[in-house]
């Protein structure tokens, strides 16, 4: 797959935060690099400076909310789709694991100030810590893990949730942007509401009815990237394009 | 039970602490087995930056497990 050439070298994020540059957004896309790909494959349409603007910029390559990203593929990824959206659950979803795996790493000491594993010979003790730091190990990586490979993309052609629960299950599902009726987003609790993350659901008339974007950053930016997306859709289908 | 009963049975009872440990640190190489399998496939799935260093990071850890294994069958 050569997604990741693509993106490197013809579509960098830099120059979008404002969308009034002129060599900005519109122009990056494959297709408009490739002309005799564009030509070959009408199905995927280049999205307009308008989408762009709305995306904005992000320049840290921790973030939630990856505009564009450069180096960010996924397997079922057509050769022309453009990945404009990827998202994670937002980072404050990981303080409490954090506090916990922290909490973890004092529990030998005080076990050593209590002596409760004083009834063992002391190689035993040793052996027993280690075997306790290597799961705090595990239990942290685990819930990184799962963070990290629960993405949600928005590409020029549809939505996408990728999510592997407890290690060894895989869930994909999509839906085309054709397909979209109605989204909606809800932000809960303090947290939601002082980091502005929530969940964006988004209704769909295919198979796959339904599909909630969990706790992802600027909710309301997301819901209007899509609709800018589906009126561009539609636009399209109705050849109004230029 | 006197103590000259535990010291018959205290022989046994380390063999049975021994086969405990070394049984849990098997157990344990498995599983990081499975994650190292786990993390190279979602990896496969969702191609990033960071994907190396996670990788990277379930070998070490598979690492440790192995040695774990040889701490608690020779160190114990």
């Amino acid at each position: 797959m050569n997604r990741s050439r693509d993106l490197d070298t013809i579509a960098p994020d830099d120059p979008i935060e404002n969308g009034s540059t002129s060599e900005s957004t519109p122009t990056s896309s494959p297709e408009a690099k490739t002309p005799s790909s564009a030509k070959a494959n009408t199905h995927f349409s280049p999205p307009t400076e308008e989408v762009y603007t709305i995306l904005g910029h992000t320049s840290s390559p921790f973030s939630s909310f990856l505009v564009r990203p450069k180096v960010f593929d996924f397997s079922e990824r057509d050769n022309d789709e453009e990945i404009l959206l990827a998202l994670r659950p937002h980072w404050f979803t990981n303080v409490s694991w954090i506090l916990t795996a922290i909490a973890m790493l004092f529990v030998p000491l005080l076990f050593s100030i209590f002596d409760f594993l004083g009834f063992l010979p002391i190689r035993y003790q040793m052996v027993s810590m280690l075997f306790w730091y290597l799961v705090t190990f595990i239990f942290a990586f685990e819930k990184f893990l799962s963070w990290y490979f629960d993405v949600y993309m928005i590409t020029n052609e549809r939505v996408v949730d990728i999510d592997f629960n407890n290690m060894l299950n895989k869930k994909f599902a999509e839906a085309d942007l054709d397909v979209i009726q109605d989204v909606s987003s809800s932000v809960k609790g303090l947290a939601g509401t002082m980091f502005n993350y929530g969940n964006v659901l988004i209704q769909t008339a295919a198979e796959q009815n339904e599909l909630t974007f969990e706790k992802v950053p600027n909710p309301e930016r997301i819901i209007k990237l899509l609709a800018q997306l589906r009126e561009e859709k539609e636009h399209h289908a109705l050849g109004g394009k230029q | 039970m006197n103590p000259l009963d535990l010291a018959q049975v205290m022989p046994y009872l380390l063999i049975a602490q021994k086969t405990f440990f070394v049984l849990c640190a098997v157990l344990y190489f498995v599983f990081s087995v499975v994650v190292v399998k786990q993390v190279t496939t979602m990896s496969k799935n969702i191609r990033d930056k960071f994907n190396s260093i996670l990788i990277g990071f379930s070998y070490l850890h598979l690492v440790f497990a192995a040695g774990l294994i040889l701490l608690t069958y020779f160190g114990l």
